[in-house]
């Protein structure tokens, strides 16, 4: 039968299926993450960090390492200066971030563009699921396992600071202390998910699951589930987008989680919700 | 409906959006004379000062002041980190005066030097706003209300953490502007000083009452205005001092 | 440096004898003119916190870009378009105080550029023009951009000398503007509009990616010495005039393209500046005039 060739064609190639396999625990892994990237309003330095860890990237690259390790240098080192830069008030947060993400891509893509440099520069920012290895997965399959224990873990706090930042402070729970747990979550998926969609593109996974479902699923556990969920099939139609239409593939994930998002914002809210989500007074 | 000089509302509702925050607002003070404002926080002061500034629109009745009035907020909400010195503020208050999108007259410059020492920081003109203490950096807010020359004058807790040398002179300048026929709106905590104002009034979600300190400050409307964040102090002579344990988290 | 240059790092070209060259003449009218634009824009970029605003509406410009590319439609039009439609977007989306307002921002440049290199890949053959559209050129800049370029500068200039005013009184104190009368909205817009107008002047020359460069960094290096936003202007411009020739000459003698060049030349300078003005204050006795960075 036509559909279901179209279906499985995919899953008969190794790499496809691989690739398959990576974005799905991709999506696992960062559906959930995303809804507290948004609940803190962490989608200006998740962008950035994304940005910030090309030069490590493209220097593990060139050695030959594992992208992985140079992802994770990338963004320790980016958050790292980050903080840093962040220190002058006269500056503030928004400049600071903006020189250290400037300096930090402009080196990566100054590396990666010198004349006797490999070109690979389009897969680093652009991504490349295909060119997923087998240690590449087993990163995946422990981002989602690891992660999802430390969401579970971090659950209470989480809510408590989210909800009431000062308050949580009388229930033993430091905010200064979560959040930071929260953005080492969030920098180490980004430095997984880094191999599949690119430095450009990682964000669309961290974010757009999470607004797809932000207006639909308000209460955090559902939201987290709601967004997995969302992210994996996002990912998988964009897999199947790429295979037949011939796109590129990081780029055609990005495009069809960025769509779920749009969509999830568009779509009008059931009733029940609605009542249930509209604030009380001004 | 501008009135000829001072301030009047009638039958003022505020909002931001949906249900009216502040309602049944209906006073009017005319020129040269001081009114204090009183509520708890949240109580709609600000919001009083926002209707009367032209920033929200009435959600009932009117508000109107005689011409446009200069505000004096408190100086946590400016940018302590702005590469501006005391003059470079107190000029601000020119752009109020005519067209803005011209750089400053050596008239604007004068009236600045001047406002900067009606309030006793001639000697701080250089320095940086940031630099200054919180008592002095209140006081270069009210000179670039001077400069703006403005009839009315809405100042939003302008003695709030202010050392008492340069609550002193702000108070001088307060009897100076009423002396000049001006109309002032001070909104306020500290009960005591209301009573040295012409005309009180307080708010809680509405209008409580409105009218000279001797009638206001009783115990009955303090108590209706600030519910249970007063502290009355009665001491057998028939009238009440009070203290409202107002905290400054906004 | 071996791993990237194999065959060792090339000799340093003579500054006269590149001179003798009409495309660097050019691209250093280029950088010049982008300098006073970037660096008038740049101060009231971070006065009023609009580093993010400036990436993404250079961001937001490359399928623009791509497919003016690819149709022959003038690419500098296409990306006005984009620019200004995205500048309104966002002061709309501002004034709403939509809360995700971040979230989605981002996400709509993650739209751009994967729309931009799936276009892209369709379209073109090689590489090499997503890398000139994304990074930017030396070679490739001719008469039209300058003009550009320039009339980013004189609109700079006009928008400074007017409005450089209303945006410090609004900026210092947001909520004095509406009773000194200032028309806050319009005037934001403004700005808005003409960041982003003058960020597609620098698209040739920087490329899509590293705008802040231009308009982001030079003014955050001044604004660590600035004691009045006069200087700060003044000290932008002087700042991206420097970067700009000192990283034309290095991205001609490197052979790569000059908006990385720009940035790390311009990031490394500035962590230079503040490490030795940390490192001045913490020799100095303790004291409120510490805190005051030397000229």
């Amino acid at each position: 039968m036509e559909l279901l060739d179209l279906l499985l064609e995919p899953w008969r190639s190794g790499l496809e299926r691989r690739a398959l396999i990576e974005v799905v625990l991709l999506g696992l892994a960062c559906g959930p993450l995303g809804f507290w990237v948004i609940t803190y309003g962490l989608s200006y330095p998740a962008e950035s960090l994304g940005h910030g860890l090309l030069p490590g990237l493209v220097i593990a690259a060139l050695a030959g390492a594992p992208l992985l390790l140079g992802a994770a240098g990338g963004v320790a080192v980016g958050a790292a200066a980050v903080a840093l830069a962040a220190h002058d008030e006269r500056i503030g947060p928004d400049t600071a971030t903006a020189v250290v993400v400037t300096g930090l891509f402009g080196a990566g893509t100054l590396i990666a563009l010198s004349p006797d440099a490999p070109a690979r520069l389009e897969e680093l920012l652009f991504g490349d699921p295909l060119g997923v290895s087998d240690a590449d997965l087993v990163a995946a399959a422990a981002l989602a396992t690891l992660g999802t224990l430390a969401l579970a873990a971090l659950h209470r706090p989480l809510c408590a600071v989210a909800l009431d930042g000062p308050g949580a402070t009388a229930l033993g729970v430091a905010p200064a202390r979560v959040r930071a747990g929260l953005l080492a979550l969030l920098a180490a998926a980004l430095a997984v998910a880094v191999q599949g969609l690119g430095s450009l593109l990682v964000l669309a996974l961290i974010v757009g699951p999470a607004l797809a479902v932000r207006r639909h699923a308000r209460a955090p556990t559902r939201a987290m589930l709601a967004g997995g969920a969302v992210a994996a099939l996002a990912g998988v139609a964009g897999l199947y987008a790429s295979h037949h239409l011939g796109s590129a593939a990081g780029a055609s994930v990005a495009l069809t989680l960025c769509v779920a998002a749009l969509a999830g914002a568009a779509l009008p809210v059931r009733r029940a919700a609605a009542a249930r989500a509209r604030p009380g007074g001004g | 409906m501008s009135p000829a000089t001072g301030v009047a509302a009638r039958g003022l509702a505020l909002g931001y959006g949906g249900e009216p925050v502040l309602e049944e607002v209906d006073f009017s003070a005319g020129a040269g004379t001081t009114v204090s404002v009183l509520g708890p926080n949240g109580g709609g002061k600000t919001t009083l000062f926002k209707g009367l500034l032209g920033e929200l629109a009435p959600v009932r009745g009117t508000a109107a002041t005689a011409g446009r009035p200069a505000y004096v907020a408190q100086t946590d909400r400016t940018r302590l980190d702005f590469p501006v010195t005391a003059l470079d503020v107190a000029l601000m208050g020119s752009l109020a005066r005519g067209r803005w999108w011209l750089p400053p007259r050596r008239s604007d410059r004068a009236l600045a030097r001047e406002a900067l020492e009606r309030v006793g920081l001639a000697d701080e003109a250089f320095t940086r706003f940031g630099q200054l203490s919180g008592g002095q950096r209140q006081r270069t807010l009210i000179a670039r209300a001077l400069v703006q020359d403005a009839a009315v004058l809405l100042l939003d807790e302008p003695l709030a953490g202010v050392d008492p040398a340069s609550a002193d002179r702000i108070e001088a300048v307060f009897a100076e502007l009423r002396a000049e026929g001006r109309t002032l709106l001070v909104s306020t905590h500290d009960v005591e000083s209301a009573a040295r104002h012409d005309l009180v009034l307080c708010l809680n979600r509405r209008q409580v009452a409105f009218g000279p300190p001797a009638e206001v400050l009783v115990r009955q409307t303090l108590e209706a205005t600030y519910g249970s964040e007063i502290v009355v102090i009665d001491d057998g002579t028939g009238s009440v001092r009070a203290i409202a344990v107002g905290h400054h988290a906004h | 440096m071996n791993l990237i240059y194999a065959q060792g790092v090339p000799p340093l070209p003579a500054p006269v004898e590149l001179l003798e060259l009409r495309a660097v003449g050019v691209a250093l009218a280029e950088l010049g003119l982008l300098a006073v634009a970037g660096g008038l824009l740049g101060a009231w970029v971070i006065l009023r916190r609009l580093a993010f605003f400036t990436h993404a509406a250079g961001t937001a410009t490359f399928p623009g870009l791509v497919v003016a590319q690819a149709s022959g439609f003038s690419p500098r039009l296409a990306a006005v378009g984009v620019a200004l439609g995205y500048a309104g977007a966002v002061e709309r989306a501002a004034h709403r105080g939509r809360l995700q307002a971040d979230a989605a921002t981002a996400l709509a440049l993650v739209v751009a550029l994967a729309g931009g290199t799936i276009l892209a890949s369709d379209v073109f053959e090689s590489g090499a023009v997503v890398d000139r559209l994304l990074f930017g050129t030396i070679i490739g800049l001719d008469g039209g951009d300058l003009l550009v370029s320039g009339a980013a500068a004189v609109l700079a200039a006009l928008v400074t000398l007017s409005l450089g005013r209303a945006f410090t009184a609004v900026g210092f104190d947001p909520e004095s503007s509406a009773s000194l009368g200032l028309p806050t909205r319009r005037a934001d817009l403004l700005l808005l509009a003409t960041v982003a107008a003058a960020v597609v002047a620098a698209l040739p020359a920087v490329g899509a990616l590293l705008v802040s460069s231009i308009f982001v960094v030079p003014a955050a290096i001044a604004r660590l010495f600035a004691r009045s936003v006069r200087g700060l202007l003044r000290g932008a411009v002087l700042v991206a005039a420097a970067q700009g020739v000192l990283g034309l000459y290095l991205a001609l003698w490197l052979d790569v393209p000059p908006g990385p060049v720009v940035s790390v030349l311009g990031a490394s300078a500035y962590a230079a500046c503040a490490v030795a003005i940390a490192l001045v204050a913490r020799a100095r006795p303790a004291g409120p005039q510490a805190a005051e960075a030397p000229a």
